[in-house]
Protein backbone atom coordinates (compact mmCIF):
# COMPACT_ATOMS: atom_id res chain seq x y z
CA UNK A 1 0.00 0.00 0.00
CA UNK A 2 1.02 3.52 -0.84
CA UNK A 3 2.17 5.32 1.93
CA UNK A 4 1.96 8.86 1.53
CA UNK A 5 3.91 11.57 4.11
CA UNK A 6 1.25 13.05 5.76
CA UNK A 7 -2.82 13.11 6.20
CA UNK A 8 -4.39 15.85 6.93
CA UNK A 9 -8.15 15.19 8.21
CA UNK A 10 -10.31 18.63 8.22
CA UNK A 11 -10.63 21.53 5.95
CA UNK A 12 -10.73 24.46 7.90
CA UNK A 13 -8.32 26.95 9.31
CA UNK A 14 -6.07 24.69 11.03
CA UNK A 15 -6.34 22.07 8.10
CA UNK A 16 -5.64 24.39 5.81
CA UNK A 17 -2.95 26.42 7.46
CA UNK A 18 -0.97 22.77 8.45
CA UNK A 19 -1.56 21.25 4.86
CA UNK A 20 -0.17 24.64 3.03
CA UNK A 21 2.80 24.68 5.57
CA UNK A 22 3.73 20.58 5.24
CA UNK A 23 3.23 20.87 1.26
CA UNK A 24 5.97 23.87 1.42
CA UNK A 25 8.00 21.73 3.30
CA UNK A 26 7.84 19.13 0.21
CA UNK A 27 6.10 16.92 1.98
CA UNK A 28 3.46 14.81 -0.07
CA UNK A 29 0.18 15.79 1.85
CA UNK A 30 -3.11 14.60 1.26
CA UNK A 31 -5.80 16.90 2.98
CA UNK A 32 -9.58 15.47 3.94
CA UNK A 33 -12.61 17.68 4.09
CA UNK A 34 -15.80 16.02 5.00
CA UNK A 35 -18.19 18.49 3.64
CA UNK A 36 -17.89 19.54 0.06
CA UNK A 37 -16.01 23.01 0.24
CA UNK A 38 -12.97 23.83 2.74
CA UNK A 39 -13.70 26.76 5.07
CA UNK A 40 -14.55 24.59 7.91
CA UNK A 41 -17.75 26.29 10.11
CA UNK A 42 -15.53 30.04 10.32
CA UNK A 43 -14.87 30.15 6.57
CA UNK A 44 -18.22 28.76 5.64
CA UNK A 45 -18.71 29.88 2.24
CA UNK A 46 -22.30 30.96 0.63
CA UNK A 47 -22.85 28.25 -1.96
CA UNK A 48 -23.93 31.72 -4.34
CA UNK A 49 -21.53 34.27 -3.77
CA UNK A 50 -23.78 36.86 -4.14
CA UNK A 51 -25.97 35.70 -1.00
CA UNK A 52 -22.47 35.83 1.49
CA UNK A 53 -23.03 36.55 4.75
CA UNK A 54 -20.74 39.99 6.31
CA UNK A 55 -18.31 38.84 8.27
CA UNK A 56 -14.98 40.85 9.85
CA UNK A 57 -12.96 41.65 6.81
CA UNK A 58 -9.79 40.78 8.02
CA UNK A 59 -11.50 36.71 8.71
CA UNK A 60 -12.19 36.80 5.09
CA UNK A 61 -8.42 38.21 4.37
CA UNK A 62 -7.17 35.45 6.31
CA UNK A 63 -9.12 33.12 4.48
CA UNK A 64 -7.83 34.20 0.82
CA UNK A 65 -4.51 34.03 2.18
CA UNK A 66 -4.68 30.52 3.77
CA UNK A 67 -6.59 29.53 0.24
CA UNK A 68 -3.44 31.29 -1.78
CA UNK A 69 -1.03 29.30 0.23
CA UNK A 70 -2.46 26.01 -0.03
CA UNK A 71 -2.80 26.58 -3.99
CA UNK A 72 0.98 26.61 -4.18
CA UNK A 73 1.81 23.31 -2.83
CA UNK A 74 0.97 20.40 -4.43
CA UNK A 75 -1.50 19.06 -1.59
CA UNK A 76 -4.10 16.61 -2.94
CA UNK A 77 -7.55 17.76 -1.78
CA UNK A 78 -10.40 15.03 -0.72
CA UNK A 79 -13.34 16.83 -0.21
CA UNK A 80 -16.56 15.10 1.07
CA UNK A 81 -13.67 12.28 2.66
CA UNK A 82 -14.32 12.37 6.46
CA UNK A 83 -12.26 10.34 8.86
CA UNK A 84 -13.61 7.16 10.55
CA UNK A 85 -10.65 6.11 12.86
CA UNK A 86 -7.15 5.02 13.10
CA UNK A 87 -7.26 1.17 13.49
CA UNK A 88 -4.88 -0.90 15.59
CA UNK A 89 -2.88 -1.61 12.68
CA UNK A 90 -2.37 2.39 11.90
CA UNK A 91 -3.92 2.18 8.78
CA UNK A 92 -5.99 5.77 8.80
CA UNK A 93 -9.83 4.90 7.45
CA UNK A 94 -11.40 7.75 5.44
CA UNK A 95 -15.08 7.30 4.45
CA UNK A 96 -15.48 8.67 1.13
CA UNK A 97 -19.07 9.81 1.56
CA UNK A 98 -19.78 9.97 -2.07
CA UNK A 99 -18.86 6.54 -2.66
CA UNK A 100 -20.52 5.07 0.10
CA UNK A 101 -17.25 3.47 1.22
CA UNK A 102 -14.25 3.34 3.55
CA UNK A 103 -10.81 3.61 2.19
CA UNK A 104 -7.60 2.42 3.81
CA UNK A 105 -4.84 4.60 3.90
CA UNK A 106 -1.13 5.36 5.11
CA UNK A 107 0.84 7.77 5.95
CA UNK A 108 4.12 8.40 8.35
CA UNK A 109 1.80 11.56 10.20
CA UNK A 110 -1.86 12.33 10.70
CA UNK A 111 -2.55 15.65 11.34
CA UNK A 112 -6.25 15.94 13.41
CA UNK A 113 -7.87 19.31 12.81
CA UNK A 114 -11.58 18.43 13.15
CA UNK A 115 -12.45 20.77 14.47
CA UNK A 116 -14.26 21.46 18.68
CA UNK A 117 -17.63 21.25 19.37
CA UNK A 118 -20.72 23.84 20.76
CA UNK A 119 -21.30 22.79 24.12
CA UNK A 120 -25.17 23.48 24.41
CA UNK A 121 -26.67 22.52 28.45
CA UNK A 122 -29.76 20.67 28.67
CA UNK A 123 -33.13 22.04 29.12
CA UNK A 124 -36.52 20.59 28.78
CA UNK A 125 -37.85 20.46 25.01
CA UNK A 126 -33.71 21.33 23.57
CA UNK A 127 -34.71 17.98 21.61
CA UNK A 128 -37.63 19.78 19.80
CA UNK A 129 -37.79 20.19 15.88
CA UNK A 130 -36.91 23.67 15.70
CA UNK A 131 -33.93 23.69 17.94
CA UNK A 132 -30.58 23.78 17.14
CA UNK A 133 -26.98 24.97 18.05
CA UNK A 134 -26.25 28.88 17.40
CA UNK A 135 -23.63 27.78 15.79
CA UNK A 136 -25.49 25.07 13.16
CA UNK A 137 -27.66 28.12 12.63
CA UNK A 138 -25.34 30.44 11.58
CA UNK A 139 -23.84 27.71 9.31
CA UNK A 140 -26.76 27.20 7.26
CA UNK A 141 -27.24 31.04 7.22
CA UNK A 142 -23.51 31.24 5.94
CA UNK A 143 -23.65 28.66 3.08
CA UNK A 144 -27.31 29.43 1.93
CA UNK A 145 -27.08 33.67 2.91
CA UNK A 146 -30.27 33.57 4.00
CA UNK A 147 -31.29 34.75 7.48
CA UNK A 148 -33.47 31.44 8.80
CA UNK A 149 -37.08 32.21 8.75
CA UNK A 150 -40.04 32.84 11.09
CA UNK A 151 -39.49 34.23 14.52
CA UNK A 152 -35.89 33.20 16.35
CA UNK A 153 -34.88 33.35 19.80
CA UNK A 154 -31.04 32.78 20.81
CA UNK A 155 -30.28 31.79 24.44
CA UNK A 156 -27.34 30.33 26.47
CA UNK A 157 -24.25 32.35 26.78
CA UNK A 158 -21.28 33.38 24.58
CA UNK A 159 -19.90 36.39 21.69
CA UNK A 160 -21.22 33.50 19.26
CA UNK A 161 -24.84 34.92 20.29
CA UNK A 162 -24.32 38.06 19.10
CA UNK A 163 -22.24 37.18 15.91
CA UNK A 164 -25.43 35.26 14.75
CA UNK A 165 -28.05 37.72 15.79
CA UNK A 166 -26.15 40.52 13.74
CA UNK A 167 -25.83 38.47 10.90
CA UNK A 168 -29.77 37.71 11.25
CA UNK A 169 -30.24 41.43 11.44
CA UNK A 170 -27.82 42.63 8.07
CA UNK A 171 -30.30 39.55 6.27
CA UNK A 172 -33.60 40.73 7.41
CA UNK A 173 -34.76 38.82 10.49
CA UNK A 174 -33.61 39.93 13.32
CA UNK A 175 -34.18 37.47 16.37
CA UNK A 176 -37.05 38.11 18.57
CA UNK A 177 -34.79 38.90 21.46
CA UNK A 178 -30.83 37.16 22.72
CA UNK A 179 -31.04 35.28 26.17
CA UNK A 180 -27.87 36.13 27.64
CA UNK A 181 -26.99 33.73 30.99
CA UNK A 182 -24.43 35.81 32.00
CA UNK A 183 -25.36 39.10 33.88
CA UNK A 184 -21.67 40.95 34.13
CA UNK A 185 -20.88 41.56 30.63
CA UNK A 186 -20.93 44.92 30.51
CA UNK A 187 -19.15 44.97 33.95
CA UNK A 188 -16.74 48.02 33.35
CA UNK A 189 -13.64 46.40 35.35
CA UNK A 190 -14.28 43.16 33.69
CA UNK A 191 -14.27 44.76 30.08
CA UNK A 192 -11.15 46.86 30.70
CA UNK A 193 -9.64 43.60 30.50
CA UNK A 194 -10.92 42.61 27.28
CA UNK A 195 -9.12 46.36 26.00
CA UNK A 196 -5.97 44.15 25.58
CA UNK A 197 -7.50 42.45 22.41
CA UNK A 198 -8.52 45.87 20.29
CA UNK A 199 -9.39 43.39 17.45
CA UNK A 200 -12.66 41.70 19.89
CA UNK A 201 -13.78 45.13 21.09
CA UNK A 202 -14.45 46.14 17.57
CA UNK A 203 -16.01 43.02 15.91
CA UNK A 204 -18.04 42.90 19.34
CA UNK A 205 -19.09 46.79 18.76
CA UNK A 206 -20.44 46.59 15.72
CA UNK A 207 -22.69 43.41 16.45
CA UNK A 208 -24.01 45.15 19.30
CA UNK A 209 -24.47 48.82 17.27
CA UNK A 210 -25.85 46.94 14.63
CA UNK A 211 -28.24 44.82 17.25
CA UNK A 212 -29.19 48.03 19.03
CA UNK A 213 -30.48 50.06 15.65
CA UNK A 214 -33.03 46.91 14.75
CA UNK A 215 -33.87 46.81 18.72
CA UNK A 216 -32.89 43.63 19.53
CA UNK A 217 -32.86 43.04 23.12
CA UNK A 218 -30.26 41.61 24.45
CA UNK A 219 -31.30 40.43 27.60
CA UNK A 220 -28.46 40.00 30.28
CA UNK A 221 -29.49 37.67 33.37
CA UNK A 222 -32.17 36.05 31.22
CA UNK A 223 -32.37 32.52 30.94
CA UNK A 224 -34.64 29.92 28.74
CA UNK A 225 -36.28 27.76 31.39
CA UNK A 226 -37.97 25.33 28.90
CA UNK A 227 -39.58 25.18 25.38
CA UNK A 228 -42.77 23.29 24.46
CA UNK A 229 -44.14 22.67 21.41
CA UNK A 230 -47.24 24.64 20.54
CA UNK A 231 -50.45 22.48 18.79
CA UNK A 232 -49.16 24.72 15.48
CA UNK A 233 -45.71 23.37 15.26
CA UNK A 234 -44.15 26.13 16.78
CA UNK A 235 -42.36 26.52 20.56
CA UNK A 236 -43.46 28.36 23.12
CA UNK A 237 -40.48 29.17 25.74
CA UNK A 238 -40.58 30.25 29.13
CA UNK A 239 -37.85 32.74 29.79
CA UNK A 240 -36.83 33.80 33.52
CA UNK A 241 -35.22 37.19 33.36
CA UNK A 242 -32.35 38.30 36.02
CA UNK A 243 -34.73 40.01 38.55
CA UNK A 244 -36.81 36.41 38.62
CA UNK A 245 -40.07 36.86 36.61
CA UNK A 246 -40.90 34.34 34.37
CA UNK A 247 -42.48 35.47 30.95
CA UNK A 248 -43.51 33.24 27.18
CA UNK A 249 -43.05 33.89 23.88
CA UNK A 250 -43.85 31.68 20.70
CA UNK A 251 -41.10 31.67 18.23
CA UNK A 252 -40.73 28.98 15.26
CA UNK A 253 -37.16 28.11 15.59
CA UNK A 254 -34.49 28.65 18.84
CA UNK A 255 -30.95 28.28 18.71
CA UNK A 256 -28.93 27.14 21.86
CA UNK A 257 -25.53 28.07 22.53
CA UNK A 258 -23.19 27.84 26.17
CA UNK A 259 -19.60 28.15 24.39
CA UNK A 260 -17.26 25.68 22.46
CA UNK A 261 -14.85 23.01 23.53
CA UNK A 262 -12.26 21.10 22.33
CA UNK A 263 -13.42 17.54 21.06
CA UNK A 264 -9.32 16.20 21.75
CA UNK A 265 -10.96 13.80 24.12
CA UNK A 266 -12.37 11.62 21.83
CA UNK A 267 -9.53 11.43 18.63
CA UNK A 268 -6.75 9.17 18.82
CA UNK A 269 -3.61 9.15 20.32
CA UNK A 270 -0.29 8.52 19.04
CA UNK A 271 0.94 5.07 20.37
CA UNK A 272 4.77 5.63 19.47
CA UNK A 273 6.64 2.30 19.36
CA UNK A 274 3.62 0.51 17.55
CA UNK A 275 4.53 -1.03 14.13
CA UNK A 276 2.68 1.02 11.68
CA UNK A 277 1.40 3.77 13.70
CA UNK A 278 1.72 7.04 12.40
CA UNK A 279 2.81 10.29 14.17
CA UNK A 280 -0.78 11.78 15.14
CA UNK A 281 -0.87 15.44 16.03
CA UNK A 282 -3.76 17.36 17.08
CA UNK A 283 -4.29 21.08 15.56
CA UNK A 284 -6.58 23.93 16.06
CA UNK A 285 -10.18 23.71 18.06
CA UNK A 286 -10.10 20.11 18.31
CA UNK A 287 -6.79 20.09 20.50
CA UNK A 288 -7.86 23.61 22.18
CA UNK A 289 -10.84 25.90 21.36
CA UNK A 290 -9.65 28.92 21.13
CA UNK A 291 -10.56 30.20 17.73
CA UNK A 292 -9.72 30.95 14.37
CA UNK A 293 -6.91 33.01 14.82
CA UNK A 294 -5.27 30.61 16.90
CA UNK A 295 -6.78 27.76 14.77
CA UNK A 296 -4.13 29.24 12.10
CA UNK A 297 -1.18 29.23 14.16
CA UNK A 298 -1.58 25.52 16.02
CA UNK A 299 -2.27 24.14 12.29
CA UNK A 300 1.47 25.60 11.48
CA UNK A 301 2.37 24.41 14.71
CA UNK A 302 1.46 21.06 13.95
CA UNK A 303 2.93 21.23 10.90
CA UNK A 304 6.05 21.92 11.98
CA UNK A 305 6.19 19.10 14.97
CA UNK A 306 5.60 16.99 11.70
CA UNK A 307 8.51 17.86 9.78
CA UNK A 308 10.87 17.97 12.86
CA UNK A 309 9.92 14.57 13.03
CA UNK A 310 9.60 13.31 8.99
CA UNK A 311 12.45 15.89 7.99
CA UNK A 312 14.66 16.75 10.86
CA UNK A 313 15.39 20.56 11.61
CA UNK A 314 13.52 22.56 14.37
CA UNK A 315 11.27 24.85 12.11
CA UNK A 316 10.77 27.74 14.18
CA UNK A 317 7.39 28.17 16.37
CA UNK A 318 7.92 30.81 18.19
CA UNK A 319 5.62 33.55 16.50
CA UNK A 320 2.60 31.08 15.92
CA UNK A 321 2.96 30.69 20.08
CA UNK A 322 2.87 34.34 20.56
CA UNK A 323 -0.55 34.06 18.89
CA UNK A 324 -1.95 31.02 20.48
CA UNK A 325 -0.93 32.15 24.04
CA UNK A 326 -2.80 35.67 23.06
CA UNK A 327 -5.73 33.64 22.42
CA UNK A 328 -5.94 31.55 25.53
CA UNK A 329 -5.80 34.81 27.73
CA UNK A 330 -8.79 36.52 25.78
CA UNK A 331 -10.66 33.37 25.41
CA UNK A 332 -10.07 33.06 29.16
CA UNK A 333 -11.07 36.81 29.34
CA UNK A 334 -14.17 35.99 27.45
CA UNK A 335 -15.05 33.07 29.73
CA UNK A 336 -14.59 35.20 32.72
CA UNK A 337 -17.53 37.95 31.21
CA UNK A 338 -19.80 35.51 29.88
CA UNK A 339 -21.04 31.98 31.74
CA UNK A 340 -20.23 28.92 30.61
CA UNK A 341 -20.51 27.33 34.00
CA UNK A 342 -22.34 24.16 33.76
CA UNK A 343 -25.04 25.90 35.83
CA UNK A 344 -27.03 23.66 38.20
CA UNK A 345 -28.60 21.16 36.31
CA UNK A 346 -30.01 19.39 39.09
CA UNK A 347 -32.91 21.68 39.19
CA UNK A 348 -34.21 19.99 35.77
CA UNK A 349 -36.99 18.43 35.96
CA UNK A 350 -36.78 14.50 36.02
CA UNK A 351 -38.33 14.13 32.31
CA UNK A 352 -35.67 16.56 30.75
CA UNK A 353 -33.96 14.35 27.79
CA UNK A 354 -30.49 14.05 28.30
CA UNK A 355 -29.41 11.81 26.12
CA UNK A 356 -30.80 13.00 22.30
CA UNK A 357 -30.19 10.21 20.79
CA UNK A 358 -31.69 7.24 22.62
CA UNK A 359 -34.52 9.59 24.63
CA UNK A 360 -32.92 8.93 28.03
CA UNK A 361 -33.59 11.13 30.52
CA UNK A 362 -32.25 12.83 33.81
CA UNK A 363 -34.33 10.82 36.30
CA UNK A 364 -32.86 7.76 34.31
CA UNK A 365 -29.08 9.04 35.44
CA UNK A 366 -30.37 9.63 38.99
CA UNK A 367 -32.03 6.75 39.67
CA UNK A 368 -29.23 4.56 38.05
CA UNK A 369 -27.13 6.77 40.06
CA UNK A 370 -29.01 5.96 43.44
CA UNK A 371 -28.32 2.32 43.76
CA UNK A 372 -25.96 1.26 46.29
CA UNK A 373 -23.50 0.17 44.04
CA UNK A 374 -22.79 3.57 42.27
CA UNK A 375 -21.99 3.50 39.08
CA UNK A 376 -18.47 4.09 37.25
CA UNK A 377 -18.87 6.35 33.58
CA UNK A 378 -18.27 3.16 32.03
CA UNK A 379 -21.36 1.95 33.58
CA UNK A 380 -23.26 4.69 33.10
CA UNK A 381 -22.50 3.89 29.54
CA UNK A 382 -23.18 0.65 29.11
CA UNK A 383 -26.35 -0.01 31.67
CA UNK A 384 -27.78 3.72 31.41
CA UNK A 385 -27.25 3.93 27.45
CA UNK A 386 -25.95 7.51 28.39
CA UNK A 387 -22.57 8.05 25.06
CA UNK A 388 -24.19 5.01 24.16
CA UNK A 389 -26.24 6.69 21.23
CA UNK A 390 -25.78 7.85 17.87
CA UNK A 391 -23.86 11.35 18.76
CA UNK A 392 -21.46 8.65 20.75
CA UNK A 393 -22.00 10.97 23.91
CA UNK A 394 -20.86 14.68 22.11
CA UNK A 395 -23.79 16.08 23.33
CA UNK A 396 -24.55 14.23 26.91
CA UNK A 397 -22.09 12.83 28.56
CA UNK A 398 -20.18 16.46 30.01
CA UNK A 399 -24.02 16.76 31.40
CA UNK A 400 -24.34 13.53 32.59
CA UNK A 401 -20.48 13.88 34.41
CA UNK A 402 -22.03 17.01 35.80
CA UNK A 403 -24.70 15.18 37.38
CA UNK A 404 -22.62 12.28 38.95
CA UNK A 405 -19.51 14.72 40.49
CA UNK A 406 -22.17 17.83 41.77
CA UNK A 407 -23.37 15.23 44.73
CA UNK A 408 -20.53 13.75 45.50
CA UNK A 409 -18.38 16.82 44.95
CA UNK A 410 -15.65 14.36 43.24
CA UNK A 411 -13.74 15.10 40.05
CA UNK A 412 -15.91 15.03 36.89
CA UNK A 413 -15.47 12.31 34.43
CA UNK A 414 -14.44 12.88 30.77
CA UNK A 415 -15.97 12.04 27.69
CA UNK A 416 -13.03 9.48 27.81
CA UNK A 417 -14.44 7.90 30.95
CA UNK A 418 -17.72 7.02 29.63
CA UNK A 419 -16.77 6.38 25.95
CA UNK A 420 -12.96 5.79 25.64
CA UNK A 421 -11.44 6.42 22.63
CA UNK A 422 -12.56 4.19 19.41
CA UNK A 423 -13.39 4.03 15.69
CA UNK A 424 -15.42 4.50 14.00
CA UNK A 425 -15.57 8.15 14.58
CA UNK A 426 -18.91 8.46 13.74
CA UNK A 427 -21.63 5.60 13.08
CA UNK A 428 -20.52 3.61 9.63
CA UNK A 429 -23.04 2.04 7.26
CA UNK A 430 -21.42 -1.93 7.72
CA UNK A 431 -21.73 -2.16 4.02
CA UNK A 432 -19.23 0.78 3.91
CA UNK A 433 -17.08 -0.79 5.69
CA UNK A 434 -17.73 -4.35 3.75
CA UNK A 435 -16.44 -2.81 0.67
CA UNK A 436 -13.54 -0.92 2.35
CA UNK A 437 -10.15 -0.87 0.32
CA UNK A 438 -7.30 -0.34 0.20
CA UNK A 439 -6.90 3.73 -1.33
CA UNK A 440 -4.10 2.26 -4.10
CA UNK A 441 -5.92 -0.30 -5.09
CA UNK A 442 -8.43 1.03 -7.14
CA UNK A 443 -7.65 4.96 -6.65
CA UNK A 444 -4.27 6.48 -8.38
CA UNK A 445 -2.55 8.23 -5.57
CA UNK A 446 -1.88 11.13 -7.66
CA UNK A 447 -6.16 11.16 -8.39
CA UNK A 448 -7.85 14.30 -7.91
CA UNK A 449 -11.60 14.21 -6.95
CA UNK A 450 -13.95 16.97 -6.10
CA UNK A 451 -17.36 16.77 -4.95
CA UNK B 1 -40.02 9.86 -11.41
CA UNK B 2 -37.15 12.49 -11.53
CA UNK B 3 -38.73 15.61 -11.35
CA UNK B 4 -37.71 19.07 -12.01
CA UNK B 5 -33.93 19.92 -12.42
CA UNK B 6 -33.68 21.58 -8.52
CA UNK B 7 -36.04 19.31 -6.54
CA UNK B 8 -35.65 16.56 -5.08
CA UNK B 9 -38.38 14.52 -2.94
CA UNK B 10 -39.23 14.09 0.92
CA UNK B 11 -41.99 11.32 1.32
CA UNK B 12 -42.58 11.58 -2.41
CA UNK B 13 -43.56 15.46 -2.07
CA UNK B 14 -41.20 18.08 -4.22
CA UNK B 15 -38.84 20.59 -2.46
CA UNK B 16 -36.68 22.75 -4.23
CA UNK B 17 -33.20 23.21 -3.52
CA UNK B 18 -30.73 26.04 -4.68
CA UNK B 19 -27.18 25.08 -5.94
CA UNK B 20 -25.17 24.28 -3.46
CA UNK B 21 -27.85 23.18 -0.62
CA UNK B 22 -27.51 20.51 1.99
CA UNK B 23 -30.63 18.49 2.08
CA UNK B 24 -31.06 19.90 5.91
CA UNK B 25 -31.24 23.46 4.10
CA UNK B 26 -33.65 23.27 1.19
CA UNK B 27 -35.84 20.97 3.99
CA UNK B 28 -35.67 23.84 6.65
CA UNK B 29 -36.13 26.72 3.89
CA UNK B 30 -39.00 24.81 2.79
CA UNK B 31 -40.42 24.75 6.20
CA UNK B 32 -40.09 20.95 6.73
CA UNK B 33 -37.90 21.17 10.72
CA UNK B 34 -39.52 17.78 11.45
CA UNK B 35 -37.38 14.96 9.44
CA UNK B 36 -39.08 12.33 11.09
CA UNK B 37 -37.84 9.28 13.51
CA UNK B 38 -34.47 7.92 13.46
CA UNK B 39 -33.54 4.62 13.25
CA UNK B 40 -33.51 3.98 17.08
CA UNK B 41 -37.18 5.51 17.26
CA UNK B 42 -35.95 9.53 18.76
CA UNK B 43 -36.93 12.29 16.54
CA UNK B 44 -35.07 13.96 13.48
CA UNK B 45 -34.08 17.39 13.07
CA UNK B 46 -31.63 19.78 11.96
CA UNK B 47 -29.11 20.59 14.96
CA UNK B 48 -25.71 20.97 15.08
CA UNK B 49 -24.62 21.45 11.32
CA UNK B 50 -21.58 19.69 11.36
CA UNK B 51 -22.29 16.15 11.57
CA UNK B 52 -21.92 15.15 15.23
CA UNK B 53 -24.56 15.15 16.67
CA UNK B 54 -25.80 12.76 13.99
CA UNK B 55 -30.08 14.13 14.81
CA UNK B 56 -30.37 14.75 11.09
CA UNK B 57 -30.04 11.47 9.66
CA UNK B 58 -32.56 10.91 7.27
CA UNK B 59 -32.40 8.57 4.30
CA UNK B 60 -31.59 9.26 0.48
CA UNK B 61 -32.37 7.19 -1.96
CA UNK B 62 -32.06 4.10 0.36
CA UNK B 63 -28.84 5.25 2.66
CA UNK B 64 -28.83 6.81 6.00
CA UNK B 65 -26.59 9.80 5.87
CA UNK B 66 -26.87 12.97 7.85
CA UNK B 67 -28.64 15.66 5.86
CA UNK B 68 -26.15 18.73 6.98
CA UNK B 69 -23.40 17.05 5.33
CA UNK B 70 -25.39 15.80 2.17
CA UNK B 71 -25.66 17.68 -1.01
CA UNK B 72 -29.23 17.91 -2.83
CA UNK B 73 -29.15 16.55 -6.00
CA UNK B 74 -32.23 16.54 -8.61
CA UNK B 75 -34.72 13.33 -8.02
CA UNK B 76 -33.06 12.20 -4.82
CA UNK B 77 -35.61 10.41 -2.35
CA UNK B 78 -35.98 11.11 0.95
CA UNK B 79 -37.17 10.19 3.82
CA UNK B 80 -37.48 9.82 7.18
CA UNK B 81 -34.50 7.24 8.51
CA UNK B 82 -37.12 4.95 10.24
CA UNK B 83 -38.98 2.48 8.20
CA UNK B 84 -37.53 3.94 5.05
CA UNK B 85 -34.60 1.45 4.24
CA UNK B 86 -35.77 -0.64 1.42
Amino acid sequence: MTVRDVIVIGGGPAGVAAAAELGRAGLEVTLCEQGSALGGAIHRQAGDPSRSVPVPSAQSARWRRLQAALAATKAEILTRHAFAGLDGTGAVLIEDRGRGRVISMRAKALVLAVGGLERVMPRPGWHLPGVMTAGGMQLMMKATGRAPAGAVLLAGSGPLLLAVAAQMTVLGNPPVAILERSRQVLSPLRAARLLLRPAYIAEAAGYMARLFRAGVPWRLGATLQALRPTGAGRLEAVIVDAAGVESRVTVDKVALHDGLRSSSDRLPVAAPGRDGQPLVVMAGDCREALGGLAAIADGRKAAHDVIAQLLGGAPDSAADNQVIDGERQAQRTLAGLFDFGSGDLSVLPDDTILCQCEGGTVGDLKRLLASDDRPSPREVKLNGRFGMGACQGRFCVEWAGVLMAQPTGGPQPSAADFAGRRWPMRPLAITSLLDAVADDATLPASSEESD
Amino acid sequence: MTGAPHQFFWEHRPVEFEASDSIAAALVRAGIVDFGSRPDGSGARYFCGIGACQACVVSVDGVLVEACLTPAHAGQQVRPARGSVP
